[in-house]
């Protein structure tokens, strides 16, 4: 099984790049030859979808912003929860598609798209403004979000310390 | 007074609101188009190295990092003063055609072409990729995304990371085409060649053949007689990467040529009370409010104005297509030019005109001998002060002006960006939009808020918003207020037209 952890997010708009700052933290402690893909982007839509292209699983952590939000809280949610709280959220990329609707594109095509998505949604607060750290709430939470991206990984991680 | 709320736009990069208040008989008293302000910019740019700013502007955007990268590596250019070498601008051409590609095959088959393709009245829910795919058929589903990813490789390759490029440095790239990298492209240059005859062809097929779509482009309710801008080469033909900035105005003649670095001479910038975003206008014509005509300086700067501000396009088969685009649409030639078309739904056929150029000029620039020089890394000793960049980002001229001190740390930071340089057509295209379409006892539905929002999607808006907030699309949601601020009424896409 391929595996994808994919952080979403502006790095330098504050607290929209907590999504990359885990994956960059994933990366740091996962055992040298785990067979995993590690990826950034500040995509959404189609391109969103086409980077998960040949994946047949992909752990997403991007920022997520609500009315009446608590920042720093996480998220875990499926692409079924995504679907169902779509119509009242912003898009992640209102240029082309949702990463729903690229997502049903995707597959209408025939493109290998990955069977499971689990998302890592973090409460932010801070995204209109320039800036490469998020705000201290949000900062807080990258350690525990990193621990469970890592626990999805569990078995590749045993695999590659086992060989 | 009514209130109607367009909020937040539909597939418009950036969180846009459109109000539009309706007056005590009903009819449409103004409207406003408004875009959430990102701060503190220049202060984040301000106090780093000049060469980050290719890299760091590339983050503003989602939709258009390499537009920003090659602009801000154009003002690294002038910023240490090294003219590039001519197989550097090669190699940046052939990256930035290439982009091209992808972002206008997405806007006609995604964003502005599913309002043809599928109808401006079929259900919201219908009117994106996954209508058009029902359309046309699952195979050229495919080839659009096909041609999305092997275009997506070329930019990855030439610019040194995919999306989010790197190579840009001032006065070359930091990375050479190879030749087996070369005859790769060769084929995929011949796929976007095929692929963009075809979209075309699509153009012919679903919108020309169709009298009732031809009518739409050609109604007045989308018509605006202002000034174009676009950069033209040496013989005034269309180019994306280099030239001079040309503005003809609403009668056709050349009103004003000039190099990027003179720019503030030639726009000035109006500031609204009612917008974060100012509006850009031709200084030397002079504001006169939203309103188009010789006397406003209003310009738009888009693939039609691109056309319009050009004598034509500089490789074959785009020159057949740009002649057939303004036959068609009934310009005459005066002094060897056509008369400018100032209909902006034929913006969408505008912009595959310029697909075709793109994927041409690519092909152009691949079997070229000196694509593959290795020698496109400069060594640069000029102390830098002030530079300016300019590209036709696919949405409007781009441009870049980075001031530094004399070890290049930078001080001041100033950016125009695509979509800013519509900002008063698009607010004047929504009013005149709104006020044909909205009068007394008008019945608000889906299909009609869609055409007002037609109104301005065919300038491709985007407001260089990149917070990817989860989760999925946005509403489009109508809020009607009576004279005492109370909601009367609620109308929102997503919930099949059921007042909620």
């Amino acid at each position: 099984m391929k595996t994808l952890v994919l952080g979403l997010g502006n790095p330098i708009l504050t607290d929209d790049g907590v999504g990359v700052l885990v994956a960059e933290e994933v990366r740091k402690n996962l055992p040298k030859d785990t067979p995993i893909e590690i990826n950034e982007v500040s995509v959404g839509g189609l391109s969103l979808m086409e980077s998960m292209i040949g994946y047949d699983r992909v752990i997403l952590i991007d920022a997520f912003q609500k009315a009446d939000g608590n920042p720093g809280t996480v998220h875990k949610m499926t692409l079924q929860d995504l679907i169902a709280i779509s119509p009242t959220q912003h898009s992640a990329s209102p240029h082309d598609a949702s990463l729903v609707t690229a997502l049903e594109a995707g597959q209408r095509l025939g493109f290998h798209l990955p069977k499971e998505i689990i998302i890592y949604a973090i409460e932010v607060d801070n995204v209109e403004e320039f800036a490469d750290q998020p705000t201290p709430l949000v900062a807080e939470v990258i350690p525990q979000v990193t621990e469970s991206v890592l626990r999805e990984l569990h078995f590749e991680i045993s695999n590659a310390l086992a060989s | 007074m009514k209130r109607v709320t367009i909020d937040p736009i539909t597939r418009l990069e950036g969180h846009g609101k459109i109000e539009i208040f309706l007056n005590e008989e009903g009819d449409v008293e103004n409207t406003y188009l408004q875009i959430p302000e990102l701060r503190g910019f220049e202060q984040f740019c301000v106090g780093r190295p000049a060469e980050e700013m290719p890299r760091i502007t590339n983050r503003i955007c989602g939709v258009c990092p390499e537009a920003h990268h090659v602009a801000g590596t154009k003002a690294l250019d002038a910023l240490f003063h090294v003219e590039p070498s001519s197989s550097v601008k090669k190699v940046r051409e052939m990256f930035y055609n290439a982009f091209y590609v992808t972002d206008h095959t997405t806007h006609f088959y995604a964003l502005g072409g599913p309002d043809f393709v599928v109808g401006p009245d079929a259900p919201a829910a219908e009117r994106n990729i996954l209508g058009v795919v029902h359309k046309v058929g699952v195979e050229i589903g495919k080839e659009v995304i096909d041609t999305r990813i092997r275009n997506h490789h070329v930019i990855k390759i030439v610019g040194g990371r995919g999306v989010h490029p790197v190579a840009g440095l001032p006065g070359g790239w930091s990375k050479a085409i190879t030749n087996e990298e070369q005859e790769e492209f060769k084929e995929i240059c011949q796929k976007n060649v095929d692929f963009a005859l075809f979209s075309l062809k699509v153009f012919d097929d679903i919108v020309l053949a169709n009298q009732d779509y031809v009518d739409l482009i050609l109604a007045d309710t989308f018509t605006h007689r202002t000034y174009y801008m676009g950069t033209v080469d040496e013989h005034n033909h269309v180019n994306f990467y280099d030239g001079m900035i040309r503005v003809t105005d609403p009668e056709g003649k050349e009103f004003a040529k000039y190099p990027a670095k003179d720019y503030a001479e030639h726009v000035a910038e109006r500031v609204e009370s009612w917008s974060y975003l100012k509006f850009p206008y031709l200084k030397n014509v002079g504001w006169n409010g939203f309103t188009d005509g010789m006397e406003s300086g209003i310009y738009c700067a888009t693939p039609l104005s691109r056309l319009n501000a050009s004598d034509g396009m500089a490789t074959p088969k785009a020159q057949e297509a740009f002649e057939k685009f303004y036959e068609t649409l009934g310009s005459k030639k005066t002094n060897g030019r056509y008369e400018p078309v100032h209909h902006r739904l034929a913006t969408h056929w505008a912009r595959l005109v310029e697909l075709l150029y793109a994927a041409e000029r690519m092909q152009e620039l691949v079997n070229d001998p000196e694509i593959t020089d290795p020698n496109v890394r400069p060594i640069v000793t000029n102390t830098p002060d002030e530079g300016v960049g300019s590209v036709e980002a696919p949405r409007g001229t781009l441009t870049h002006h980075y001031w530094t001190d004399e070890n290049g740390i930078l001080t001041k930071v100033n950016l125009i960006v695509g979509t800013t340089n519509n900002n008063a057509p698009i607010t004047m295209s929504v009013k005149k939009a709104a006020k044909t379409l909205i009068t007394k006892g008008t019945v608000i539905t889906d299909g009609l808020l869609n055409r007002i929002e037609m109104a301005f999607r065919n300038y491709d808006p985007c407001m260089s918003c990149a917070t990817h907030s989860l989760p999925g699309q946005m509403p489009l949601e109508v809020v009607i207020w009576d004279s005492d601020g109370k909601e009367v009424e609620k109308l929102s896409q997503f919930t099949d037209n059921q007042r909620v």
